[in-house]
């Protein structure tokens, strides 16, 4: 039997939701008010697209900065589809990614994340950001995190993990990179499954049998791994611990509630998941059919990713919009060449990235509104949420990694929206003072995150 | 001999941090491996370097081959994992691999959907075990006991690939009754399959060892670990009955058992799937039934033709490998080539009608071996327009394993590609490439070999003009002086070369071994090649001395 758990939620609802909504309060008073520390940041999204965007379409004009001032701005052509939910958002300019270091695209996707160096071993020098807050924030919960892709594996990583795709690392030894879940039916299934009513005695006992089968599966790790050399027994003790948090996830399932619906099934048959393992190095294989449910696919793993926080399956997940060779194809915006032929292959195409990148706001738009959507009462899923949106440079043309065009949107840890900020008065501009800034709001004290030489103090505007 | 890497950039990654803004290509090329650092000399007698030997697990190719052949399961379950690392470009990297949830996740998913399949019939149990298909309700518990302890014995061997250990058997069946207190046979009998997919013993290639015969320090693969190796290379599946008869009878602890073994396993048709999928892996082929041209441009080309150009490449390698010259020379000029009756009326041959594929004569003037067939001139092209130069980094860094570094640091800022609607041929739109020197340090390596083959269009066709234009298809041998003056000979020149042959046997160690070898390899990678220069690149001597190296047939010593 599955033991009983008080979700969190349901504290909320019940007798403590004075006292823990107060500090929601608080967090909308502002700055310069006496008051309670607002309340953590619970929820972490990062959400990556390729490319970077338009901050100089060759004549030097930045199509993606806003215009005006910190509280008092006007967003830019490319944003502009974000205007709806303005108010939860930070416009973060003017930071560089000087922890990207290495293959130009590579470097940038490791880094943003992780604010490391690339290795030897071509991946990161540390965890990412992401599965240091689930080591806080998704105790408990089925899964630590959510990593989802569309259209992920294109071009020269020929649907294989590389650094071209990687954007995730353990929080362990190795850092070892994340494979994204790339099958919109099979998230489905494996995040959703057990919401079907129709699940109930065969349910438990199927539990039931895994119990015994990954206690079985467990002692053959354990005892193997003592019998092996150093670096084979840390592999299975890597497959162990994996194991064991299948065996936790076991005692801890999903409850339908008012909250927590199963989201609305997609017919994706016309979308191949797989389809990177055709890729080319160059992105001469078109699967135009694929591309072209790239919309519908997106928002069903939108839709996916949202009930994942809001039914607590996890509380961390990242969505990628494929990965930095990007070389799939926009039938929906008739652009017929690949993403990175237009970013600079083809020669750099300003106004076709526009056009890709504006849509990208348009879909971030859908994710941030549709968190804002569920309510927890007196505030919103967002509202108890960081939502990090970023990319593995600035400039296409150049590869720059300065100005590099970052969205923070939500309210948790008391991250306050509707500002755009320039940063250009700080001292030191770098991005790893972002990411330990954020994990400042869900309480992790980090006085620097990623490689120490990149960081000074934490950012500290994001409040 | 050209800086080894035949996966092309995984190892270059930290050459490119540290390299210098400027240094571009020059002074990578032509430049042995550092060498290994060791008092002995590889030649020295006795001596032994096994190099590295981390444990490997089963790729979703291997899974599925081996499910296939344990259970009779062919739904290919495995490509549901999530994806492996490139690594050497094989997805079989050891030193990549490593496990995520979402891993640990599918393996137990997976498990149990094949455990499903495997007992849901009478007839399914009875491939387990005969006598599981008889076993029902009104079976006495000492006769299904017995039964089960049977199946679950026959299960254990095949699927751990040698014999069980004490109280290994026991473990098992103990999980079974379990189960059975509070489910039906059949359910109970699934679960022990779902644990021993998920186990250690079977998804990763253990090799414990045991001490040489012979007294050396290092120690061996036993009989079976050797018969894992042996199968998993040659097969890509667990291994046969005559393989693990040969394991138990000690034919394995010697080197030329292995090889009588190797040699059997390499003659039978079974070894043709490895070989296949290697060369999907390392040709631009396994995706030409994707390939999407302008249909304007290009009306006689549909994906069908290129699934054609696939099966062409994979038909005329395996002939020119298995029954014609068996070199890697011969297959890079061999005077023929394999078509069916589509593909046969695209390239514009006659006499050739239906769907099988049959072998045709190539009169050279136009195409000769397998750099000059159709998918490896159409897939290596992006789009509708040809560029040499991914035509070009395709030869000289697969085919000839040299190093091109990606443009990186004050290079890449200068990177302006050209403009593909202006020049009416590609030799003067990527004529930047050779005016300036910064361009020049990598493309003078890469653009004489893709501007040799602009005779063919992005559909694999010959063509005499571009834009109306005759088309100069003049080139020369990447690392050295020697010019070319059309398609044939340019590929007759790069087949002479040794570093064509070196880089062809470095493929297939990094393939055979589930590893980047590197400079600490230095007398495996040394003998290999000496040995596939001395058979005149003859293939199948190629995979056999692979089996008969230090790293094949002895185990490093254990990290502590």
């Amino acid at each position: 039997m599955r033991p009983f758990r008080l979700g969190r939620r349901a504290m909320l609802r019940g007798a403590g939701s004075i006292a823990i909504a107060l500090p929601w309060l608080e967090a909308m008073r502002g700055p310069g008010t006496a008051a309670a520390a607002p309340a953590l940041a619970q929820r972490f999204l990062a959400v990556y697209t390729p490319g970077g965007n338009v901050v100089n379409n060759g004549s030097g004009e930045n199509r993606w900065r806003p215009t005006g001032t910190e509280n008092d701005f006007t967003l830019s052509p490319i944003l502009a589809p974000l205007e709806a939910i303005k108010h939860k958002l930070i416009v973060m300019d003017g930071l560089s990614m000087h922890s990207a270091q290495g293959e130009q695209h590579q470097a940038g996707i490791i880094a943003w994340l992780t604010g490391t160096t690339q290795q030897g071993n071509g991946y990161s020098g540390g965890p990412s950001i992401d599965q240091v807050i689930a080591g806080t924030v998704s105790v408990g919960k089925p899964k630590k995190s959510i990593e989802m892709a569309v259209r992920w594996g294109t071009g020269k990583s020929h649907g294989l993990l590389h650094p071209i795709n990687s954007a995730n690392f353990e929080d362990n030894a190795d850092h070892s990179p994340i494979p994204p879940r790339l099958d919109p039916q099979q998230i489905f299934t494996d995040l959703f499954g057990t919401l079907d009513p129709n699940n109930s005695d065969e349910a438990k006992a199927r539990i039931e049998r895994k119990k015994s089968i990954l206690d079985y599966v467990d002692r053959r790790y354990a005892g193997l791994a003592q019998k092996l050399g150093a670096g084979d027994r840390q592999k299975l003790e890597q497959h162990l611990e994996k194991i064991r948090e299948l065996e936790k996830a076991l005692e801890s399932g999903v409850v339908p509630s008012a909250i927590c619906q199963l989201p609305e099934p997609v017919d994706t048959s016309d979308y191949d998941p797989a389809t990177g393992l055709n890729s080319s190095d160059d992105g001469s294989i078109v699967n135009t059919t694929t591309d072209a449910a790239i919309p519908k696919v997106g928002r069903f793993m939108i839709d996916m990713m949202v009930m994942a926080l809001a039914c607590d399956i996890t509380s961390v997940g990242t969505l990628q919009w494929t990965d930095t060779e990007a070389k799939h194809t926009f039938p929906w915006l008739g652009l017929n060449q690949h993403h990175h032929f237009y970013q600079h292959d083809g020669g750099f195409r300003p106004e076709e990235c526009e056009q890709i990148c504006t849509w990208y706001s348009g879909q971030h738009a859908y994710l941030l509104q549709e968190l804002d959507a569920v309510s927890l009462g007196d505030h919103t899923l967002l509202d108890e949420s960081v939502v990090f949106f970023g990319s593995e440079l600035a400039d296409p043309p150049s590869h720059s990694k300065d100005d590099m065009p970052f969205l923070v949107a939500g309210g948790g840890g008391g991250l306050r929206g509707g500002r755009f900020l320039r940063n250009d008065a700080l001292a030191d501009r770098s991005h790893n003072n972002l990411l330990s800034g954020m994990l400042g709001l869900f309480g992790i004290d980090a006085p620097t995150f990623g490689d120490p030489q990149f960081c000074s103090a934490p950012l500290s505007n994001l409040k | 001999m050209p800086t080894v890497t035949p996966a092309g950039w995984t190892l270059l990654l930290s050459a490119l941090a540290t390299a210098t803004a400027t240094a571009g290509c020059i002074g990578e090329i032509g430049e042995p491996s550092g060498p290994a650092s060791s008092a002995l000399s590889c030649d020295d007698e006795g001596a032994i370097f096994p190099g590295r030997s981390p444990l490997r697990r089963l790729t979703r190719f291997e899974y599925n081959n081996t499910v296939r052949d344990l259970l009779g399961d062919d739904t290919e379950p495995a490509n549901a994992f999530p994806s492996e690392e490139l690594g050497n470009g094989f997805g079989n990297d050891a030193d990549a691999q490593s496990v995520s949830s979402l891993l640990a996740e599918t393996y137990s998913s997976v498990a149990e959907a094949v455990a499903l399949r495997a007992t849901a019939s009478p007839e399914a149990l009875g491939r387990l075990d005969p006598c599981a298909a008889s076993i029902t309700a009104a079976t006495d518990t000492t006769t299904e006991l017995a039964c089960a302890t049977s199946a679950i014995e026959r299960l254990a061997i095949g699927a751990f690939r040698r014999p069980l250990a004490d109280g290994e058997l026991d473990e098992l069946v103990a999980l079974q009754q379990t189960i059975r207190q509070t489910s039906d046979f059949p359910t109970s009998i699934a679960a022990v399959i779902e644990a021993v997919l998920q186990s250690p013993d079977f998804l990763y290639k253990v090799e414990l060892g045991e001490p040489d015969p012979d007294g050396s320090r290092f120690r061996r693969p036993t009989g079976h670990e050797m018969a894992t190796r042996l199968s998993y290379f040659l097969w890509g599946t667990q291994p046969d009955e005559e393989l693990l008869e040969a394991a138990a009878s000690g034919e394995l602890s010697t080197k030329e058992g292995v090889f009588a073994q190797a040699s059997r396993l390499l003659d039978d048709p079974r070894s043709r799937p490895v070989v296949r999928f290697f060369f999907d892996n390392l040709l631009p082929i396994s995706n030409l039934s994707r390939l999407e041209r302008d249909e304007e441009l290009f009306p006689t080309f549909s994906a069908p033709i290129g699934a054609f150009m696939r099966e062409e490449t994979q038909r005329f390698l395996e002939h020119e490998i298995f029954e014609g010259s068996g070199s890697w020379r011969g297959a890079l000029t061999a005077p023929y080539t394999f078509v069916n009756g589509p593909l046969a009326a695209f390239y514009g041959i006659e006499g050739v009608e239906g769907d099988a594929f049959q072998k045709v004569p190539l009169d050279g003037t136009q195409r000769a071996g397998l750099l000059l067939q159709g998918g490896m001139l159409a897939g290596t092209i992006h789009s509708n327009t040809t560029n040499p130069v991914t035509r070009g980094s395709f030869v000289v860094q697969k085919i000839m394993c040299f190093e091109i570094p990606a443009p990186t640091g004050e290079i890449a800022e200068k990177v302006k590609p050209p403009d593909p609607y202006s020049g009416a041929t590609a030799r003067e739109r990527f004529l930047q490439h050779s005016a300036d020197p910064t361009c020049a340090a990598c493309h003078r390596l890469m653009d004489p070999v893709g501007l040799a083959l602009e005779n063919f269009d992005p559909v694999g066709l010959w063509r005499d003009t571009e834009n109306g234009v005759t088309i100069d298809a003049s080139g020369g041998v990447p690392g050295t002086a020697i010019t070319t003056a059309g398609p044939v000979e340019l590929v007759t020149e790069i087949a002479k070369t040794e570093s064509v042959e070196l880089c062809f046997a470095d493929n297939w160690l990094n393939f055979a071994y589930g590893r980047t070898l590197g400079a600490e390899d230095e007398c495996t990678t040394e003998r290999v090649h000496q040995a596939f220069l001395a058979s005149g690149s003859d293939v199948r001597a190629l995979l056999l001395e692979i089996t008969q190296t230090d790293a094949f047939l002895y185990l490093p010593e254990r990290e502590e």
